[in-house]
């Protein structure tokens, strides 16, 4: 017989664990490399906290964090990204039950707090670049507007993210590919607000006590 | 059926939460909640209050932090040590090596050579070169 | 306002005649490629069939023509840098000013690992895991013509640097201060930069879908201890390019702020921390020497075993070997820059993981032996690389060895020893491993072998060809000659530095070989046919398809049992060859659809650089936005997919069955 066929006829265990089972379904494919590709994004932060931790003293005769940071707009947008990571595991639920208007509400109410956190960072930014804390005034401002910034910034494209996927949910209902890029959606979302706890540990809790 | 062997996706619930004897999954998305508003107001506690000794501040937060996350990645993302899981905690915990050997060793390494600049005065070099 | 930036006219250096001279040459060669193409009327073949194939044997063959191109390139700059460093002692100046001869040996680092190495080692990876997997493709086909594609911008990128504006002066690292805007105004750094994080995307796109498709996607049957040695070590490359990659994102991306938004990570002022660059550079930059290496090392673990007609010695011991390796590289960094202010503590932990490192490679050398004792070994060309590799990467990787003790490395470090050290590596181990599996997988890729003669050729001249142009390069590393020098005046080192570019001379032989090599063997084609789709009796599943394959690699899922599923399955064929093959009826199969995302978005990427580096920020922000509508209209294409029919799959198994016949 032929060498394709021959391959084929060898037996096989009666169970198959893992590991033998031959490609995965597209969902845990899908998720899985998103979670590698989400580890990465977390060590390119570690670079950024790395750079925040050893330039964190040199102020160049200018604010230091304690003389800059506000406790309380930080616990505020604190409490935006966590209740917004609750609201999007909500927003989870809806989808696996395959419930609209739970999805959209989840996904509304996600937007907002996110939205609203990003305006409070950027209003915190807005008022230390107007009293002369910029980020080119120091090393450790810029290594603090580089780490939070790029936090930020992954907040934002999370934003767009989700209005896309809103935008897809219309469009294509909830079709595999969609269940999909929402489930990594919320490994995303998740994952931002992980990388905050360490952000308003080091830099700002740290900060002022330290 | 081959499915039910492969391991599970990253952030799916666990299939064992399927049957009625499991917590349902919103209670588990709730107990998380609850359990990181008290640790992050525990640590704004902690950077606040008089009762710690710098020291013990640091490493309450440092603790604090840790436990937050693992209860964001147990709750939120059904990170769990079940064996259909374990590719992504194997994942997870080399992306932790990592992070814990980059932020580590550049701390270590520019603390140390920072330590051999100081001029005998104590102050940076840099400090002293005013351009 | 200003709409080209900082560009003008000035930019083209008419005025230097070795880059016009170069220029011109290389404008020539696009336009003959491009003037062929049209002549044989092939524009669109080329589209749909190669630049919007989301094929990972399509972009495995791309990613190898990229780095042979690039080689050259990179090549040429090695040669001057000999020719320039033979000529200029004593008084004499040579030809090439300080200006440019900077420009040259920052381009040559840069363009020969991140050009000519990475897409060399990716492109084989690309190639062989999935069909060594037994599986029909890479776990997102879309990105990896992505991931491909960025890495041709980020080449584009440094290759308009010759023509348009100046490369980096700043060697390949790019340290600080010299990097910063405040030493290097111009926009070669700039070129550096954004070249850099494009590929670098693409790159650590391409490590995620291989960490994926490795661990997630194998035939049934395939556990982990029933994988290729080759499979095992593209796992560790890419785990240590997930881990690494965003390092290098990051600190380019704080050079980058403190150029272009003046911030203060890495300047003078501000109390900036220049040695926080040269730290986080290593920590991506030694696990990047480990990506490259570990594929070679796989390349001649398949070679080893199927030119000595036995299974690869100590499978277990060589896949913990290349765990430990993937691990341990991530524990060494500092070697890099021992002299550069750190206790002896902290040179005295690195310099002792420098030599542990060393250990598990020597028990993959010791196996390769074991390997081919007692084997019917065949000399064929891959074998000739992979023995030339075994001599040449022990003296480099001893010599490594030497230069981890701190001690010892005070005296070496930046002197050309180390050059001949990391060359002795590099080419000993990188390039000779990618010229194995460039001749060991040539015949699957394209249906056809090299020429044995030529490809012999070409291995004398780069194995004698190094040895000649890099011992001296010991000699005068021990003489204390500094590396990098555009002129000096010691005139004992010049004989040294005549025999090195002689040796330079003799490879440069060696790449015409290879060359005349390729051209002769597409003119034979006919003759080195390879019908049966296995040339060398080989013992891993990508021989088990016609060559090239088909689309869809295997008409059937291919189920495996044991190591080396090929070959017990060639013993179990013909151990039952008497017996009738059961008839087996074909299904359509389910591939990926063609798409010119990857091509487009990487169009827009060599706008956006572009115009960052010349600070036009309208096009960057059209380029930008550009991106964007791809990925949002890739994201709503209905369908994904195309069914390949049954009786297209069964045609093409049935005269590939008649030609194996025959």
């Amino acid at each position: 017989m032929n060498v394709a066929v021959a391959i084929d006829q060898i037996p096989q265990d009666a169970l198959p664990s893992a590991s033998e089972a031959g490609p995965a379904p597209k969902r845990i494919v899908v998720a899985y490399g998103f979670w590698i590709f989400l580890l990465s994004d977390i060590i390119m932060f570690a670079a950024l906290f790395a750079s925040y931790a050893v330039l964190v003293r040199s102020t160049a005769g200018g604010p230091t964090g304690a003389q800059l940071f506000n406790q309380a707009t930080v616990a505020i947008e604190t409490a935006c990204l966590l209740v917004s990571s609750y609201t999007c595991g909500l927003m989870s639920l809806a989808l696996n039950s395959r419930r609209r208007l739970g999805t959209y509400l989840g996904a509304l109410i996600t937007f907002a707090l996110g939205a609203t956190f990003l305006s409070l960072e950027m209003r915190e930014f807005s008022n230390m670049i107007a009293i002369g804390a910029t980020p080119q005034r120091s090393a450790f401002l810029s290594a603090f507007f580089t780490l939070v910034g790029c936090h930020g910034l992954h907040v934002a494209l999370g934003l767009i993210w989700l209005i896309v996927m809103m935008v897809q949910v219309a469009v294509f209902g909830f079709a595999a590919r969609v269940q999909r890029r929402l489930l990594c959606f919320s490994l995303f979302w998740h994952a931002l607000d992980i990388v905050w706890v360490g952000v308003f540990t080091v830099v700002y809790l740290m900060g002022v006590s330290l | 059926m081959t499915e039910a062997r492969h391991e599970r996706a990253p952030g799916d619930r666990p299939s064992r939460e399927m049957d009625a004897s499991a917590p349902s999954e919103f209670l588990v998305y709730t107990i998380g909640l609850f359990v990181a508003v008290l640790l992050t107001s525990t640590s704004f506690w902690a950077a606040n209050t008089t009762l710690l000794w710098p020291g013990g501040v640091f490493l309450g937060l440092a603790v604090l932090a840790i436990a937050q996350m693992g209860i964001h990645l147990v709750f939120f993302l059904h990170i769990t040590s079940g064996p259909e899981s374990t590719n992504n905690v194997l994942a997870l915990a080399f992306g932790v090596l990592i992070v814990f050997v980059v932020v580590a060793g550049t701390m270590w390494i520019t603390a140390d050579m920072n330590a051999n600049m100081m001029m005998p005065s104590g102050a940076p070099m840099s400090m002293r070169m005013q351009h | 306002m200003n709409l080209l930036g900082k560009l003008d006219w000035n930019a083209i250096p008419l005025h230097e005649p070795i880059i016009m001279g170069a220029t011109a040459f290389m404008v020539l060669v696009v336009l003959v490629v491009l003037g062929f193409v049209t002549a044989k009327g092939a524009w669109l073949y080329l589209w749909r069939e190669w630049l919007t194939s989301v094929d990972h044997k399509r972009i495995g063959a791309m990613y190898c023509i990229l780095a042979l191109v690039m080689m050259l390139r990179g090549f040429s700059d090695a040669i001057m840098i000999r020719a320039q460093q033979a000529l200029a002692a004593g008084g004499a100046e040579g030809y090439l000013p300080p200006e440019h001869f900077n420009q040259i040996f920052s381009a040559h680092g840069t363009i020969m690992i991140l050009f000519m190495a990475m897409p060399f080692v990716v492109g084989l990876m690309n190639f062989a895991v999935p069909l060594q997997l037994g599986v029909r493709d890479v776990a997102f086909p879309t990105l990896n013509s992505v991931s491909f594609w960025l890495t041709a911008s980020g080449a584009l990128l440094v290759n308009i640097s010759l023509a348009v504006g100046e490369f980096s002066k700043a060697t390949w690292w790019g340290y600080p201060p010299l990097s910063e805007l405040q030493y290097s105004p111009g926009v070669g750094v700039d070129y550096y930069l954004w070249s850099l994080q494009i590929s670098g995307l693409g790159t650590l796109l391409a490590g995620i879908n291989f960490v994926t498709t490795i661990l997630k996607m194998r035939a049934p049957g395939m556990s982990y201890m029933r994988m290729p040695v080759f499979c095992w070590t593209a796992l560790a490359a890419n785990l240590l390019i997930v881990a690494a990659f965003p390092v290098l994102t990051a600190t380019l991306a704080m050079l980058a702020l403190d150029r272009y938004l003046g911030f203060h990570f890495f300047t003078l002022e501000g109390q900036g921390n220049q040695m926080l660059y040269s730290n986080l550079f290593w920590v991506w930059g030694h696990p990047e020497v480990y990506i490259l290496i570990l594929p070679a090392f796989g390349v001649f673990s398949e070679v080893m075993a199927t030119f000595s007609g036995k299974p690869l010695f100590g499978y277990r011991s060589m896949v913990a070997a290349t765990m430990a390796i993937c691990i341990l590289s991530f524990l060494v960094w500092l070697h890099h820059f021992f002299t550069m202010g750190a206790s002896a503590n902290v040179n005295g932990f690195f310099g002792v993981m420098s030599m542990i490192i060393a250990l598990p490679t020597g028990a993959k050398v010791f196996n390769w032996l074991f390997t081919m004792y007692g084997g019917r070994v065949r000399f064929s060309v891959p074998v000739l690389w992979s023995i030339g590799f075994m001599v040449t990467f022990v003296i480099g990787g001893m010599t490594g060895v030497l230069m981890a003790v701190p001690p010892a490395d005070f005296q070496l470090h930046n002197s050309v020893f180390l050059v001949a050290h990391f060359h002795n590596v590099a080419i000993g181990g990188v390039v000779f491993g990618v010229m194995a599996g460039y001749n060991y997988w040539f015949p699957k890729v394209f249906g056809f072998k090299l020429d044995e003669r030529w490809g012999k050729a070409s291995f004398w001249c780069w194995f004698v060809g190094f040895y000649v142009a890099f011992m001296p390069l010991y000699v005068l590393g021990l003489m204390g000659m500094t590396r990098r020098m555009q002129h000096y005046d010691n005139l004992s080192w010049q004989p040294w530095l005549i025999a090195a570019a002689f040796g330079t001379a003799i490879i440069l032989v060696g790449v015409v070989c290879q060359v005349v090599q390729l051209v002769v063997s597409i003119r034979n084609r006919e003759k080195l046919r390879d019908v049966t789709g296995d040339p060398w009796n080989g013992r891993t599943l990508e021989w088990a398809t016609a060559s090239p394959p088909p689309a869809w690699n295997f008409a059937f899922q291919p189920k495996v049992a044991g190591l080396d599923a090929f070959w017990s399955g060639k013993n179990r064929a013909q151990a039952t060859k008497d017996e009738p093959t059961p008839t087996r009826k074909y299904e359509p199969v389910e591939m990926p659809k063609n798409s010119a995302t990857g091509f487009v978005t990487a169009f827009f990427a060599v706008v956006i650089g572009f115009a960052l580096i010349w600070h036009i920020w309208w096009l960057a922000s059209v380029g930008v936005f550009g991106a964007f509508m791809t990925l949002l209209a890739f994201s709503f294409r209905r369908h994904s997919e195309i069914e390949v029919p049954a009786e297209q799959i069964a045609r093409f198994e049935r005269a590939h069955q008649a030609g194996v016949a025959a």
